[in-house]
């Protein structure tokens, strides 16, 4: 029954191609420890790691886990290749800039998109004159966008928007985020978003009402055009309302987007962390190889010590580790989380605990057989009472792991995490397999011939 | 000698592990106390992560010397940057120093890659900025506070608080040992290594559990019958779990020394090097306490309370025989007298 759902379980996940994710030691990579260089409000943290996250998007990496853990935000970018774009794109500030808009293009035509890349390149197409697909090249979208490198602010750049269905090819900024004094989302019969401006502001900002009065200009965080409002007045003085069809989340983004930009979340890199591919592999293969060696060692020793018993132990592990693989494919899988080089020490050091669990169980049998007790029945009663021991003892490594999970962060979380699934898996283990198995043995092979145990019997005693 | 390893095995042994621990337990202190010393005195070598500054590693080859590497570190601002050459296994040069200002981590790593005749992606590299480690520090203090009191509140409510009291000095006795051997041999320490001590404090407590486990059950089932003392409950619960923790700690030590071992010696994976031998120490001076330091401590607490310090007179009054032998002849009827029906023995444990 257990071996059932074990084997199902590793079967699913082997069928599925799921492999365990390796983190930036075991395969190389970049690792990046990011912390704000000042006090930042909550949700414009929450902000910033988004934007983070919208950029390793776009360097394509394909097991990125970016986590906040407390005021950090470690970004591990596993099998990255050029590390250095990685760490200097991570780090960069978001910045806000207005931008007027030339023209639109939609993203999944490639006519548009071919208008687009001649706007950008400068060359005006004139107005009306439908562009030849046969002489034109093919500009793929990835060609056409401006890459976050090259987003400067005196640039004419190709952007989508923030749900990326409309594309933007936008003129020079003629207005950074930094001149936004406040930015606050009302409801005024419909959700509007209030804007005021400090005094340097208002006053580019009345220039560029002027220049672009009745004509779009965009929003954009970070290359993502998230609002492109019309000017349709050219004197705000330094108060400006933008309104639109906004539901009220939608108003309040963008009020969140705007104030962000009048104080970006500017990071410091704590921990900066480059492994070679190389080097990742010696290490993962030094840690296979001696994971396997040390496994080997202890199943001699069980079986030399315990004879029959040590086999069950074995199957324990066999056991354990196939539901662990599992686990951690699964893991890496749907979350996105990676198996690092603590994480895979602690596993190797898990095998003692669910050695352990064997051997407490195992002396009990042994002592109740002493004291005369009939092998099958000794099997049976010493469980209760073993077991009670195990669960105490798992349950104190349940406490630390919980303890260090939650307030600890980087190397020693990821240790937490695996010792908290390995134990849990000990419990697991022990009670729906290696009971089962060491009564069925019992029974069935032992014939009341406890050496096969590596035990000695009251009545053998007497003649030692 | 061969009989008592027979009489180990079988788990049929009677050895005064309390009246060891007092000559045991002095050893002990002197070295709890020489490590705290090394402690104060020489200071611990702290990895990068602690301190800040960079390091980077390149392949090394046959034809490239450490004093080249020294040379182009110095010349690009790094002068005090400390050069290692790492064999066994895979050769690699460890480069770490401060990073100069108007560096970045790749430029320098470039630099190096050049002189020791590499491409530059297969140099790796770390910066670490000096306030991380701060916050590293800080928060393992933390987390270590709020362990230690749930721990003592989780074995207080579980045995009881002498046990708790007990359990806690050991895993502190532990933890004072490896960082001690850190201390003294200059070994650095890094995340790994501190992953590893929590691992040994988590052993330390396991082991300790079990032994108090065991204690406990002996409390219950054996004193009210018996005119034993606490520390002859302690003498036997000892020698019925010794089995245990001799062949616990081989099987644990076995992974730990094949990490070592086939890691870092045949294939000279560095950073498995520290963690193991954190975990090594750890582990043998972690089921040494458990016996050693936490049952003899608690034993002595127990001992005054009024019940025990009873037994304890009476047992002096009717010192005619070896109060250990007592115990085990004891231990011995009693298990005749409950293994007999197996049934109605197992309804009395669970109560």
């Amino acid at each position: 029954m257990v071996l059932l759902i074990v084997g199902a379980s590793l079967a699913g996940v082997l069928s599925a191609g799921w492999t365990p994710v390796l983190g930036v030691q075991l395969q190389g990579g970049v690792e990046v420890v990011l912390r704000p260089a000042n006090e930042v409000p909550d949700e414009q943290f929450e902000r910033a790691i988004e934007i983070i996250r919208n950029r390793v998007d776009a360097i394509g990496v394909a097991e990125p886990d970016i986590t906040r853990q407390g005021d950090q935000v470690v970004i591990q970018l596993p099998g990255v290749k050029d590390k250095q774009r990685a760490v200097d794109l991570i780090g960069k500030t978001a910045e806000l800039t207005f931008r007027p808009v030339i023209t639109f293009f939609d993203p999944l035509d490639p006519n548009q998109r071919a208008a687009a890349q001649q706007v950008v390149e400068g060359s005006q197409v004139a107005e009306g004159e439908n562009v030849d697909e046969d002489t034109e090249q093919m500009v793929s979208l990835s060609d056409l966008l401006t890459p976050p490198e090259e987003d400067e602010a005196t640039a004419t750049v190709a952007l989508l928007g923030s749900a990326g269905q409309m594309g933007f090819v936008l003129a020079p900024a003629e207005l950074t985020g930094e001149v936004i004094e406040e930015a606050a989302a009302t409801f005024q019969g419909q959700w509007i978003v209030n804007l005021s401006l400090n005094d340097e502001g208002a006053l580019l900002f009345d220039q560029m009402a002027v220049a672009n009065y009745e004509r779009q200009v965009a929003i954009v965080l970070d290359g993502v055009v998230e609002s492109a409002p019309t000017i349709n007045a050219v004197e705000f003085n330094g108060q400006a309302v933008i309104s639109g069809s906004f539901d009220e989340a939608e108003a309040k983004n963008l009020a969140l987007v705007l104030r962000f930009g009048a104080l970006p979340v500017e990071f410091e890199r704590d921990d900066v962390r480059t492994v070679s591919a190389t080097l990742g592999e010696g290490t993962l293969r030094a840690g296979v190889i001696a994971g396997l060696v040390g496994l080997m060692l202890v199943g001699l020793y069980m079986l030399f010590y315990y004879r029959l018993l040590g086999l069950v132990a074995i199957c324990s592990l066999a056991v354990s580790g196939a539901t662990l693989w599992s686990i951690i494919a699964w893991l890496g899988e749907s979350k996105g989380l990676a198996l690092t080089l603590a994480g895979a020490t602690g596993i190797i050091v898990s095998i003692g605990v669910q050695v352990d669990s064997n051997i407490v169980y195992y002396e009990r049998i042994k002592e109740e057989v002493r004291r005369g007790r009939a092998v099958r029945s000794a099997a049976d009663g010493s469980f209760r009472a073993a077991f009670s021991t195990i669960v105490w003892a798992d349950l104190a490594s349940l406490i630390g792991a919980g303890v260090l999970y939650q307030l600890t962060s980087g190397t020693v979380r990821g240790f937490a995490l695996y010792l908290g699934i390995t134990t849990l898996i000990d419990l697991a283990v022990s009670f729906f397999f290696m009971r089962p198995l060491v009564v069925f043995v019992a029974r069935r092979l032992v014939n009341e011939r406890p050496r096969r145990l590596g035990l000695t019997t009251v009545t053998e005693e007497a003649s030692v | 000698m061969s009989f008592s390893i027979r009489r180990l095995y079988r788990g049929d042994t009677s050895w005064d592990f309390l009246g060891v621990s007092r000559r045991v337990l002095t050893g002990s202190i002197v070295a709890v106390l020489i490590c705290v010393a090394a402690l104060f005195i020489q200071g611990l070598n702290l990895g990068i992560e602690f301190e800040g500054g960079g390091v980077w590693e390149a392949p090394a080859s046959e034809d490239v010397t450490t004093d080249a590497i020294q040379k182009t570190a110095s010349n690009i601002g790094m002068a005090d940057a400390r050069v290692q050459r790492i064999t066994g296994g895979e050769e690699i040069f460890r480069i770490r120093g401060e990073l100069p200002a108007g560096e970045t981590a790749e430029s320098i790593g470039s630099a190096l890659a050049e002189t020791a005749q590499v491409d530059s992606e297969s140099v790796s590299a770390r910066t670490v900025s000096p306030s991380f480690g701060d916050e590293v520090a800080g928060k393992a203090r933390r987390a270590l506070v709020v362990f230690f009191i749930l721990i003592a509140l989780y074995l207080t409510l579980r045995f009881e608080w002498k046990m708790a009291l007990g359990a806690l000095v050991a895993v502190a006795h532990d933890i004072a040992l490896t960082v001690g051997i850190y201390a003294i041999f200059q070994f650095e320490i890094s995340p790994a290594t501190v992953v590893a001590f929590l691992t040994i404090m988590g052993y330390s407590l396991y082991d300790t559990i079990v032994v108090f486990d065991r204690v406990k059950d002996n409390e219950r089932s054996l004193s009210l019958k018996t005119r034993m003392t606490y520390s002859d409950l302690a003498n036997v619960s000892l020698n019925q779990v010794i089995m245990r923790s001799v062949n616990t700690t081989i099987t644990s030590v076995l992974p730990v020394v094949s990490l070592l071992v086939v890691g870092s010696l045949i294939m000279g994976a560095s950073s498995l090097q520290e963690f193991a031998i954190a975990l090594l120490i750890g582990l043998v001076v972690g089921s040494y306490s458990s016996i050693f330091v936490a049952m003899p401590l608690v034993s002595s607490l127990k001992g005054r309370e009024p019940h025990w310090a009873e037994q304890e007179r009476n047992a002096e009054l009717l010192s005619e025989s070896n109060s250990i032998e007592n115990a085990a002849t004891a231990l011995a009827a009693d298990r005749y007298d409950r293994s007999a029906p197996p049934r109605p023995r197992k309804k009395g444990r669970k109560r």
